[in-house]
């Protein structure tokens, strides 16, 4: 049976993201009134019988997430939507924001609800002014109906939502360090416990959201948990948004269930539409740029959780990247590592150090400058940084080092023993300057 | 207090022009003021970043020591925090910069489909390298990390607009598109639809 | 209290419930090195090398921001820890210069001590390192007035970061840039300025901010001794500890060479002001008064004690004989209890139970420019004994929350004829009494058939006195003061008075006998019991008993007071003998005293 859309069916109608359309063709709104009927708890519980995991990453359950937000404190609460979207590959919540922003309107009021908040917080990436734009405007239009602000559907629940614009700062989207840049520092992350659901935003209890994951809470709402776990294998449910870029014909967001294979994805006509030109494929990297990568042998896996941690890598936030032969190994790892070196916040030692020490290896390695000793090293250094770090942005940083020494490792090797990179040259149109130095 | 000779060695560190006095415009303090409310009355500083957008259009898209100044004034917080905050984001620039700031993406999905080549060519037609700005002031090319529009690659942020899938070849043609015609030359946000 | 119960590297530690891991090793004496962690301002998490294993959790968690729960169970030895740790340190060396030589921290870093002990052999990196503003010594830049920042050895443990915001409030300090182009900085390259920078220097644990009062003036190594004492700057009375540098063999003795505050909880935490930190210069200074002297026709003339006091005797007894008013005394609020106790006896002798009335109290007022709120807070008045001076029954007016005395009704007395002569008792630095002028002014016009100084410096009112007689500065004798919440607190003998200077309590019980009370006191312990016995039943009862502390080798007494550097010194100075040519009795005393006098490390309001 065909994967009907229900996060993106009407995102290509021209009057998408506005509130007439989506109360007409979305039946928009209603989530948020079937909501306010019910008890916050009960809320949580259908939450949780969803089995909605974050799709900003981490793949963590949402309902539990909610559960843990304190209840017993005068603190006021806060929903934090992470809108942050900077992880390389990934380009999902953009659509979703610019298209249908009411969904996310919806659920943030919902979520609101859930735990107990008066406010949401969208905390959105400085680079997407545009969709700032759209989705500030949609946010009057939802107040001016009554869907947001005091007394929402005669129910007594008050709720605002904001949008908070960032700066330029990929670390934004850790939660705890989101929290930070909202509170007006630096985006750093701070030391965990305590977790933001007990210290959050404002030292109160805070839960940091995906733009995605609240935008399934309303079809949730309306829907219910079966449908919604129905949808996808076991603790796979619901409907997923995949980013895919790189060497393949149709790149872009596509909406699949968790059954859907990586093959599928990359060649499925009704997805990318298989490779580009006639250059095969070598690896993907199916999570962001902050997994490991994954070969031919590994597509047959569902981009599902569970089925890509299986395989040895992470769905992540579902940011397939592409990669034909023309790629070479230890230049993809130090594109990525100059975004990792750039990108550190600089706070612990470990991600501060270790990043720029491993682009400068990379960068000696990849210009054919490098020894055999440094191949060692590399690895030394990476596995020095993973797991050492006060955020999970540590690990990220080792990885597409450890992975491409793991998989790859006859490039580094060649690299050192030719003196030269490997990839023929003509295949190197992304960088004639370097091409010429061969 | 003195306990020492003052003549020491000062920092060669870079520091933003001292610029002059600076005030926000009526319109700018009413904007900011609104968006204060946004936030708790004891949580000014969320407001921060805000702050900053506003100070640096107003001052023509950089931020000066005066600015800085005045944005700590506004948020009630030291002007070392201010400039704490400017420094970490890359949004914000602490020297004077053209009146189109192009922002490459670089990253691997945008690199995998030619932004090195668009860089180059880009430095090329300008006469200027990465972080420069050219002799007339019109154009500040920066290469920036992945702009989460990796299916339009490769694209180039300029100034809040977007231009999407500029190729190597066209990148000449595209300055001289913005040279004549401005802000018309960028072909905006895909999903944008209504404006096309 | 409420404890738990923890295992670190299989020992049972038992702590107070909320104390962090890092904490309980530090209180069972476990090593477990840290940079961003200090007791005395929040928890960072962020340099990394405190990381330890707890069963049950499944990364290295930092121990720095972990809570202890009963039952756990912790490693800090395990291969794994062991392995990881040093990894970090090789990161925190990968930019660090390794400057130790010329670095002002060496010897007393750290992140030197704890390379050693937990980290590499040697580093993998060959890139050549990050700089900012030039290398080695030349990268020391301005850091405000009494600072210096060389950014190059920066950690970016971010302690003064904190320290700024959290303790003085003023967030001066900021980080500029991010990931590994970050640096220390303040806006505009203003530098530090506050009344508690000198702290900044003790946080950082690296060479990264120094004192300019300090800098390549010592080194650790060269000054072996430390004695616990009390500042006298003001009324708040901190703990300190003086340090003293050993004098080259030839020159034998030891100099003070700087101040650092020591823990107290009850006073000033882990802190100390400016103030007291930089502004002890004057006790070893040009300045100082050595020799008693008396006026002649060629002017101030060295003679001994021996014709200083009848001279004095015979001036006193002189103004004294037409009229006992005529005689009065001005005294500072930095005299000691034990002199105000022996002055009391004095005057209460001469002139019966309201002998007391002769005495007027000095000292100055002055408030310190800092932010609102300050959690450390630098009181205004400039004394350090108001309190002392209240127990005992002198006239100190609304004390130390009132405003300075003016002794209006003083100077109007010798103005008016009525005072002949007046002694004045001013053991602190110069101004420190108040405005003296008018009474220089009285001595040179005639109004003043005497005025008698006894103090430690050169002050005006010295230079322009019939007999002057040089006392101790605070930190060459056992003295008592009483800070302004109450408590009596004890300064320490540090460093010898230089030449013929005489204890003032002595002096004055000198005096007294000259002029033929029975006050006998040959030491100031004598005075301390004789103090006690006469007021039993207050903070004073016990004085007689009062320990004072004596210099210590600073191995221990680093690791003795302060908890949150116990064990930086366990690997330095083990084998260096006592400072040569330093009192030798005060040698036979620091071996005797030099037992660990251990404050149990506490929560400090904060």
């Amino acid at each position: 049976m065909a994967y009907e859309p229900v996060l993106t069916r009407h995102v290509g109608d021209q009057d998408a993201y506005t509130l007439d359309a989506y109360v007409a063709k979305q039946r928009g709104y209603e989530g948020l009134r079937k909501a306010l009927t019910q008890k916050p708890g009960e809320i949580i519980d259908l939450v949780k019988a969803s089995g909605l995991r974050g799709r900003g990453g981490a793949g963590f359950p949402t309902g539990l997430k909610w559960q843990f937000v304190l209840k017993d404190t005068p603190k006021p609460k806060y929903i934090c939507c992470n809108a942050d979207e900077s992880e390389p590959g990934t380009f999902k919540d953009h659509v979703l924001m610019e298209r249908n922003p009411h969904l996310l309107i919806e659920g943030c009021a919902i979520a609101c609800y859930a735990i107990g908040a008066k406010v949401a917080y969208i905390y959105i990436r400085g680079e997407f002014y545009h969709v700032q734009q759209v989705l500030e405007a949609e946010i009057e239009k939802a107040y001016k109906a009554g869907f947001l602000g005091k007394n929402i559907f005669g129910s007594g629940f008050d709720c605002d939502v904001f949008v908070h614009r960032g700066a330029g700062a990929y670390e934004a989207g850790e939660e705890t360090a989101l929290i930070e840049s909202l509170e007006g520092k630096r985006a750093q992350p701070r030391i965990k416990p305590p977790f933001p659901a007990v210290a959050g935003l404002y030292q109160c209890p805070t839960a940091v959201n995906n733009v995605e994951t609240l935008c399934n809470v309303p079809l949730i709402m309306m829907n219910g948990p079966e449908w919604f776990t129905a949808l996808g294998p076991e603790k796979n449910g619901g409907p997923k948004l995949y980013c895919i870029s790189g060497h393949v014909k149709r790149p872009g967001v596509y909406e699949a269930s968790m059954h859907t294979t990586l093959r599928e994805l990359i060649y499925g006509e009704q997805f990318a539409g298989g490779m580009i030109d006639e250059h095969p494929f070598k690896a993907i990297i199916p999570g962001g740029s902050s997994v490991p990568l994954l070969l031919d042998k590994d597509l047959d896996t569902p981009a599902s959780f569970d089925d890509v941690q299986k395989a040895g890598s992470l769905l992540g936030s579902a940011g397939l990247i592409v990669l034909n032969d023309t790629v070479c190994m230890v230049w993809l790892a130090k594109n990525l590592l100059y975004f990792y070196r750039h990108e550190s916040c600089g706070k612990c030692t470990p991600c501060r150090e270790g990043g720029d020490w491993l682009f400068k290896l990379l960068t000696r390695i990849e210009q054919g400058e490098g020894q055999a000793k440094d191949i060692d090293l590399l690895f030394g250094v990476a596995s020095n940084i993973a797991g050492k770090t006060l955020c999970a942005f540590g690990d990220a940083a080792a990885t597409p080092v450890l992975t491409t020494l793991k998989l790859f490792r006859h490039e580094f090797e060649a690299h050192v023993r030719e003196g030269r990179c490997t990839i023929p040259a003509e295949w190197r149109a992304r960088q004639p300057m370097l091409a010429g130095h061969h | 207090m003195e306990y020492a000779p003052a003549k020491f060695h000062k920092s060669a560190r870079k520091l933003a022009p001292a610029g002059e006095t600076f005030t926000y415009s009526p319109e700018n303090q009413r904007r900011f003021d609104e968006i204060v409310t946004r936030y708790p009355p004891d949580q000014r500083k969320s407001a921060i970043l805000y702050a900053l957008y506003l100070a640096q259009n107003q001052n023509g898209g950089h931020l000066t020591a005066a600015a800085m100044d005045h944005v700590a004034e506004q948020i009630r917080c030291t002007s070392a925090e201010v400039e704490d905050v400017v420094s970490y984001y890359t949004m914000f620039f602490t020297k004077p910069v053209g009146k189109y700031v192009l922002n490459v993406c670089r990253t691997l999905s945008c690199a995998l489909l030619g932004a090195e080549r668009v860089t180059e060519e880009l430095c090329a037609k300008l006469g200027i390298k990465p972080g420069e700005t050219d002799a007339s002031g019109t154009f500040t090319l920066l290469e920036v990390e992945c702009l989460g529009a990796c299916d339009r690659a490769p694209v180039v942020m300029v100034n809040d607009d977007w231009h999407e899938r500029l190729s190597p070849e066209q990148a000449g043609k595209f300055i001289d598109d913005i040279r004549a015609g401005g802000a018309a030359a960028f072909t905006g946000c895909h999903l944008h639809k209504e404006k096309k | 209290m409420e404890t738990v119960t923890l295992t670190i590297d299989g020992r049972p530690v038992t702590v107070e419930k909320g104390r962090t891991v890092l904490q309980a090793a530090i209180e069972a004496g476990i090593s477990v090195p840290y940079y961003c962690y200090h007791p005395g301002i929040s928890i960072d998490g962020s340099c990394r090398v405190c990381i330890v294993k707890i069963e049950k959790m499944p990364k290295l968690q930092t121990s720095c921001s972990t809570v202890c729960t009963e039952g756990m169970v912790v490693s800090t030895r395990d291969a794994e820890t062991v392995a990881a740790r040093a990894g970090v340190f090789e990161f925190l060396l990968v930019n660090h210069p390794l400057d130790c030589p010329v670095c002002d921290k060496g010897g007393e870093c750290p992140l030197q001590d704890f390379s050693y002990t937990f980290g590499p052999a040697d580093s993998r990196m060959d890139f050549p390192r990050r700089t900012f503003d030039g290398e080695g010594v030349k990268a020391d830049v301005d850091f405000g007035p009494t600072l210096m920042l060389n950014r190059n050895r920066c950690i970016l443990c971010t302690r003064c970061v904190r320290f700024m915001k959290e303790i003085d409030t003023d967030a001066q300090i900021g980080v500029v840039d991010r990931g590994c182009g970050s640096e220390i900085a303040t806006f505009q390259e203003h530098g530090v300025h506050s009344l508690l920078s000198g702290n900044l220097m003790d946080v950082c644990p690296v060479g990264a901010i120094t004192t300019r009062d300090y800098r390549f003036k010592s080194r650790p190594w060269d000054n072996p001794t430390v004695v616990d004492t009390t500042c006298t700057l003001c009324s708040k009375g901190c703990s300190t500890s003086a340090w003293l540098k050993a004098k080259p063999e030839w020159a034998k003795g030891s100099q003070l060479i700087r101040m650092t505050p020591r823990f107290n909880p009850d006073v000033n935490g882990y802190w100390m002001c400016d103030i007291g930190r930089f502004n002890y210069h004057w006790i070893e200074s040009e300045t100082r008064l050595r020799r008693p002297m008396i006026r002649t026709a060629a002017g101030l003339e060295k003679v001994g004690w021996h014709d200083a006091e009848p001279r004095l005797r015979d001036k006193i007894q002189e103004a004294a004989a037409a009229d006992p008013d005529a005689v009065r005394f001005i005294v500072s609020a930095h005299a000691a209890t034990e002199e105000l106790f022996v002055l009391k006896q004095m005057v209460q002798g001469l002139l019966g139970a309201d002998g007391l009335k002769s005495v007027s109290m000095a000292w100055t007022r002055s408030e310190k420019p800092q932010p609102p709120n300050a959690k450390f807070k630098i009181p205004a008045a400039n004394a350090p004994n108001v309190n002392g001076a209240r127990d005992l029954g002198f006239m100190v007016g609304q004390g130390n929350d009132g405003p300075a005395p003016d002794l209006a009704e003083l100077k109007a007395a010798v103005e008016a004829g009525r005072v002949k002569a007046v002694y004045v008792l001013d053991p602190g630095p110069d101004g420190s009494i108040g405005d003296l002028s008018w009474l220089v002014e009285a001595r040179r016009t005639g109004k003043l058939s005497l005025l008698a100084v006894q103090g430690v410096v050169m002050t005006p009112h010295a230079a322009a006195a019939d007999v002057v007689l040089p006392g101790y500065a605070f930190v060459e004798k056992d003295a008592l003061f009483t800070n302004d919440q109450g408590q009596v607190q004890s300064a320490s003998l540090a460093i010898v008075a230089p030449a013929e200077a005489r204890e003032d309590c002595l002096i004055l019980a000198g005096l007294a006998r000259a002029l033929g009370l029975d006050i006998a006191y040959q030491t100031s312990d004598e005075v301390r019991r004789a103090l006690g016995g006469a007021m039993p039943g207050t903070a004073y009862a016990g004085a007689g008993t009062v320990v004072f502390t004596r210099p210590v080798p600073a191995a221990s007494w680093l690791q003795a007071s302060n908890p949150s550097e116990r064990w930086k010194w366990d690997f330095m100075f083990q084998d260096l003998p006592p400072v040569k040519g330093h009192n030798v009795q005060l040698e036979g005393l620091a071996r005797e005293g030099a037992g660990p006098n251990y404050i149990p490390l506490r929560q400090v309001d904060k």
